[in-house]
């Protein structure tokens, strides 16, 4: 199962959405860095299938409030999230 | 075992350096004898234009380095047929001589294939 | 389990520098090895003894210095992207006569095939663009 961690925001970049043209039904998605603004949109119904993480730390610096359904980890989780995926796909730009 | 490794080329030719870094990191990796497997995906395909003439920029054409992967042993480049689409271009527009283009229509399932995926 | 990471980004210019610096600490915190740091394209400028960041802010570098110090990192940077962006060792400065070198304690000068080592003999392999 593929770990995509994207860190750019979906309003300035197309980072988020080649991630998801990608996604698989088990994937798993992190947001990091600008990727956080995410959350404030709507996160596409296509990710929905797999977990959708984000750093809280990341989260907490740009003051956006992390909803029900995304799951907020330091950065020992992603540390784990890590450890259990392979392949780790970084879309950045 | 050996690992299966990916490189996932994302970016257009010339706006920016990792194009070609990417590309040299292959063939960085080819003379190592570990080519990677290469995947064109989104602005990525541009990269694989047969048309390109960079020397009025003032750049060194990107396609010589695609056109290298052949000689190191690279006998199939793999091209995101959705990526073609959305950009107009045909497959047929592209040409590395010596290599096959492969058109894959589910690039996630592709992906998962790989245990590195090396992002450029 | 065994981890390599890729910079491209600056430190001081984009967040993704200071985001793998915790990245490597948080994993070797967890005792997982980290077998090298390669720093590819702008990323190179981790490597630069010049930078000089106001006192009140993180220093990226003095942080990949510190961790290098206290596990043995292989800092690596990338010799070809780095003589493009002007970050040279004191033999690479000599041999291209240029006026200084700037290449920072901790940290070494290599070529593309230590990323592909890299890549070849960890179990993961995270990229910080």
């Amino acid at each position: 199962m593929t770990l995509h961690i994207v860190s750019k925001s979906p309003f300035s970049s197309n980072a988020l959405a080649d991630c998801v043209g990608t996604f698989g039904d088990d994937d798993a998605l992190l947001l990091i860095e600008d990727g956080i603004y995410a959350l404030s949109g709507d996160i596409p119904e296509s990710l929905a299938a797999g977990p959708v993480y984000c750093l809280e730390a990341d989260a907490e610096a740009r003051g956006l409030q992390i909803p029900e359904n995304i799951r907020a980890i330091d950065d020992a989780g992603w540390v784990s999230l890590c450890a259990e995926h392979k392949p780790i796909v970084s879309w950045f730009r | 075992m050996a690992k299966h490794i990916l490189a996932l080329c994302r970016q257009a030719p010339y706006g920016n350096a990792l194009a070609r870094e990417g590309l040299e990191a292959v063939l960085a990796a080819a003379a190592m004898e570990q080519t990677p497997e290469l995947l064109f995906l989104r602005d990525g395909v541009f990269q694989l234009l047969g048309s390109q003439e960079p020397a009025s920029i003032e750049q060194k054409s990107l396609l010589r380095n695609l056109q290298a992967l052949p000689m190191f042993g690279v006998e199939t480049i793999h091209v995101c047929e959705s990526s073609l689409r959305e950009r107009g271009i045909d497959a047929k527009q592209l040409e590395i001589p010596g290599a096959e283009i492969e058109l894959v229509a589910d690039t996630g399932e592709f992906i998962r294939g790989f245990d590195t995926v090396l992002s450029f | 389990m065994k981890f390599s990471l890729v910079v491209y980004g600056a430190p001081h210019a984009s967040q993704s520098a200071a985001t793998a610096l915790r990245f490597a600490r948080a994993l070797l915190a967890q005792g997982h090895q980290l077998y090298r740091v390669f720093f590819y394209g702008d990323g190179v400028h981790n490597g630069s003894a010049l930078s000089a960041p106001p006192q009140d802010e993180a220093d990226t570098i003095c942080g990949w210095q510190a961790l290098q110090r206290a596990h043995g990192l292989d800092l690596v940077v990338c010799i070809a992207a780095a003589q493009r962006r002007g970050l040279l060792s004191e033999s690479e400065a000599r041999r291209l006569e240029k006026p200084a070198a700037n290449l920072a304690d901790g940290f070494e000068l290599a070529g593309l095939g230590q990323l592909t080592d890299a890549t070849a003999n960890s179990d993961r392999v995270v990229t910080f663009g």
